[in-house]
């Protein structure tokens, strides 16, 4: 086997794990704050990729069009969270975890109608821009520019998401009351909006995976279903909550995904889910320490 | 002994349902026969899945997997070996078993969300391999025309062959949750700690409901391939797990013949509804949503409690307590 | 009939018990006493299994028992009513103690046979004697506070202890309740023989009740001895019995 080639496979498959990662830090941000696992998350993912290709259109699918579609999307996303969280979510929170599973599996059945109603099922795509089209040469190594643009974003997220929950007000408030949320009523924050704003920020990391995505598939009615399994997969081995179980379970998944197609073509996107069952009999709880 | 166990009153009505539904085929028309079959088979799969869920406690998220597993059994057998048909249906129920036992293995270490989810993984895992092992499965394509005996192929004949099977299912499980082991389930659903600290060894006993759950589960997944002489890889794909518990919830979990009632409403309105609107999982959502807002306890358990209520009444300070823990 | 030596159990970077000492003798009444986080509901949790000490040892009948799961300890004859009620909430009274009696008889894996046609007479007597016999068809969740107390210690006598661990057994009970949940706690030690093992904040029932006294403090035994000589004891007396009624 040409070891270049393998190289070149590790790093598009650590590039596509950048988005899972992406996609997994806003599932386990929102698990982790609000204590909910969210369903409907790989259908805001899809909403995200969806809206990325509207904007982009709207442009002529120029390059400006795909930075455009990067930023607005996410905010799309954001709204859409807003208004759940505001009008249903909220009040919620003191049912049981089964209510709240089921609660958002509603929202995804919903979601994924209005996705159909809105964009048909006919498979979408969107241009990358000019700069991150075409592959580079590195150490003599062929790589997409993409991949190593996703190279980049991940990091930027991972420490964005460290900087959001230690170092801002917001963030220890919101592990503060995600340990005890009474307690932190008690103090007289409004924990209310604090739980709209972490679940706002977490969805909100799903659409912009979504607009990640976007340039590198086909966008479809349907993309929701693997990823919203991939990520949930991937909070549990990382450690339910834990930003940075999720990139480990994310690189973990990723790679062995790559491994796979190098040897099993047929079953290499079995192969993460071996993976994942390995970890967690070594480590029943996830690699990293619960925030629960 | 069924006396002991069974109001009159219930026994009654019980008697009278199975009555008509044994003589509907006579007059009613093919479709109706099919449909009612395939309420029947759901309605099993919800109530395996209600043993562990609402009498458990256990968040057995991904339950379809051994729905699909024993439909898959039975379509493998058939069309790969030349085994007759009745081996292929009692293969179904034991395969499912011993896949309920492998994963349960695995969950029973957890509790709650982190079962749940282990759960969904594993169940995953056994769905790509059906999905994606074309020369055994057929993939996404799934398997068609599975042989069947003449007389199970007619509606007529597979309705009551599957009536039959059911009920014979439902019976068992009503027992099973009358007797000791169905008591100390309750009581493991209730307090699973207490349990412990009176001598039970709750792993043990909820490895042993997964396990008598995937079988029934197996039995309705069995079911399913006869009526359909079709499987495909939708079978175990958690959507449809999702899809059971709300079934579930929908009749109400701490119900006996709640998720009967849950199938048979989904899968009324499913049909119905598909006729006029290509948008059908819209519907289920909102009827979802609403359910959960305004009939957490599903409909039978709202029924329930309101027949509770009304019993209550002469003790108004009882209630008061009640509602305070 | 129990022993235990030298345990010790820390949580994160809190010592709950630091080598608390603790000896019953059978058929005996025995108090554990102590200030409020002194180790006491730990120490229990430790004998019954619920926690595994860091080290230490626990015998029953000289037989080591320490670090056993509690369902295994609970066969061996211990059982335990917790401090708050700790019931089954959506099950009947009745079932509440025959689950119990069931786990004992080793019927909890008995699949087909009818459970309300079995263990009938055990339970029966146990909701007797906890004088619960008239509420036996109510919801658990339904009961008064005091009531799901005396359930409580019912469930553990389900299991056919011959040692009761009893945390703060009149805890939030009215006065009335306190006189009947004593009387019935000495009226087993009486009647069937069990061995008593509780703790409680009331001293005078201490002092009144119990054969033999344990004091803990900061997780650590000070004195077990005799209501007599507990009562004498200078360093009891400073840490506790000098702060009023604590």
């Amino acid at each position: 086997m040409d070891p270049s080639a393998v190289i070149s496979l590790l790093l598009v498959g650590l590039a596509r794990a950048m988005i899972l990662f992406i996609v997994s830090a806003g599932l386990t941000f929102v698990l982790g704050v609000l204590r909910v696992p969210n369903v409907a998350h790989g259908s805001l993912y899809m909403i995200g990729a969806f809206v990325a290709f509207t904007i982009a259109t709207a442009f002529g699918q120029s390059s400006a069009g795909f930075w455009f579609a990067l930023i607005l999307a996410p905010l799309v996303v954001a709204a859409v969270a807003l208004i759940i969280e505001r009008g249903l979510l909220s009040h919620l929170y003191q049912r049981e975890h089964l209510m709240l599973i089921l609660f958002t599996f509603g929202l995804m059945l919903i979601l994924n109608d209005l996705v159909k109603l809105i964009w048909g099922a006919e498979y979408r795509s969107v241009t990358p821009p000019e700069i991150l089209d075409g592959a580079v040469t590195l150490f003599g190594f062929n790589i997409p520019r993409y991949s190593l643009f996703l190279l980049f974003v991940g990091p930027l997220v991972a420490v964005g998401l460290w900087f959001l929950s230690n170092k801002t007000r917001l963030g220890k408030i919101a592990r503060a009351a995600s340990v005890d949320r009474e307690m932190v009523g008690v103090l007289g924050i409004n924990v209310s909006w604090v739980f709209a704003a972490a679940f706002v920020i977490g969805c909100a990391l799903a659409g912009l995976g979504g607009a990640l995505v976007a340039p590198t598939t086909s966008i479809s009615l349907g993309m929701d279903l693997t990823i919203i399994i991939e990520s949930f997969l991937i909070v549990i081995i990382g450690g339910l909550g834990n930003t940075w179980g999720a990139l480990i379970g994310s690189i973990l998944f990723g790679v062995s995904q790559s491994l796979g197609l190098l040897f099993f073509p047929q079953f290499a996107i079995a192969f993460p889910y071996a993976v994942v069952v390995i970890v967690l009999l070594l480590r029943p709880r996830g690699l990293l320490r619960s925030a629960w | 002994m069924l006396k002991a166990l069974v109001e009159p009153r219930w026994l009654v009505a019980t008697g009278i349902i199975l009555l008509g539904l044994l003589l509907i085929p006579f007059g009613a028309p093919l479709f109706y026969i099919y449909i009612l079959s395939v309420i029947f088979v759901t309605a099993l799969l919800a109530m395996s899945l209600n043993l562990v869920l609402g009498y458990g406690g256990i968040y057995q998220f991904h339950h379809a997997v051994f729905y699909g597993v024993g439909a898959y059994t039975v379509a493998l057998i058939l069309t790969r070996t030349s085994l007759p048909w009745w081996i292929a249906l009692l293969a179904g129920p034991f395969v499912a078993a011993a896949t309920g036992l492998i994963i349960g293995w695995f969950c029973v270490r957890l509790t709650k969300l982190y079962f749940g989810m282990l759960q969904i993984s594993l169940g995953s895992l056994v769905w790509i391999i059906v999905y994606r092992w074309y020369d055994v499965t057929g993939g996404d394509n799934g398997i068609h025309d599975i042989p069947m005996p003449e007389w199970l192929t007619t509606f007529q004949g597979a309705y009551y062959f599957i009536l039959a099977v059911v009920v014979v299912c439902v019976g068992l499980m009503f027992l099973l949750i009358k007797s000791p082991f169905g008591a100390t389930l309750q009581a493991i659903r209730d307090n699973p700690q207490r349990c412990e600290a009176i001598g039970i060894n709750v792993r043990h006993h909820k490895l042993i409901a997964i396990v008598i759950a995937a079988f029934f589960g197996g039995v309705a997944g069995v079911l399913f391939a006869t009526l359909e002489r079709s499987v495909f890889p939708g079978l175990l794909f958690w959507v449809l797990s999702l899809e059971i518990l709300v079934m579930c919830l929908l009749g109400g979990w701490f119900t006996f013949a709640g998720p009967i009632l849950g199938a048979a409403i989904v899968v009324a309105l499913r049909t119905v509804a598909s006729r006029y609107t290509d948008y059908w999982t819209m519907v289920l959502g909102i009827i979802l949503i609403l359910l959960i807002f305004f009939l957490p306890e599903g409909v039978m358990g709202f029924i329930q409690e309101r027949v509770a209520a009304k019993n209550k009444a002469p003790h108004p300070q009882r209630v008061e307590e009640g509602s305070g823990s | 009939m129990l022993r235990v030596e030298n345990i010790v159990k820390s949580f994160d970077d809190f010592t709950a018990v630091n080598g608390a000492q603790l000896t019953v003798a059978d058929g005996a009444l025995v108090a554990v006493i102590g200030p409020n986080g002194a180790g006491k509901t730990t120490l229990f949790n430790l004998i019954i299994g619920l926690f595994k000490p860091d080290r230490g040892k626990i015998t029953f009948d000289d037989k080591d028992i320490t670090g056993l799961p509690p369902y295994e300890i609970c066969r061996r004859g211990i059982a335990r009513a917790f401090q708050i009620a700790n019931i089954f909430p959506r099950l009947s009274v009745f079932e509440n103690v025959q689950v119990a009696v069931f786990a004992q008889q080793r019927q909890s894996r008995n699949f087909l046979q009818p459970a309300h046609t079995l263990a009938r007479a055990e339970t029966n007597a146990i909701l007797e004697s906890a004088g619960l016999q008239h509420k036996a068809r109510h919801i658990a969740s339904a009961l008064s506070h005091g009531d799901q107390r005396i359930l409580e210690i019912a469930i553990a006598l389900g299991s056919q202890p011959r040692l009761l661990i009893l945390d703060e057994p009149t805890a939030g009970m009215s006065p009335e309740e306190t006189a009947t949940t004593m009387s019935l706690v000495k009226q087993l030690a009486q009647t069937r023989g069990i061995t008593i093992l509780f703790c409680e904040h009331d001293m005078d029932i201490v002092f009144s009740v119990a054969q033999s006294i344990m004091v803990m403090r900061h997780g650590q035994t000070i004195i077990q001895g005799t209501p007599e000589q507990v009562r004498q004891n200078r360093q009891v007396q400073e840490a506790y019995l000098g702060g009023a009624d604590a």
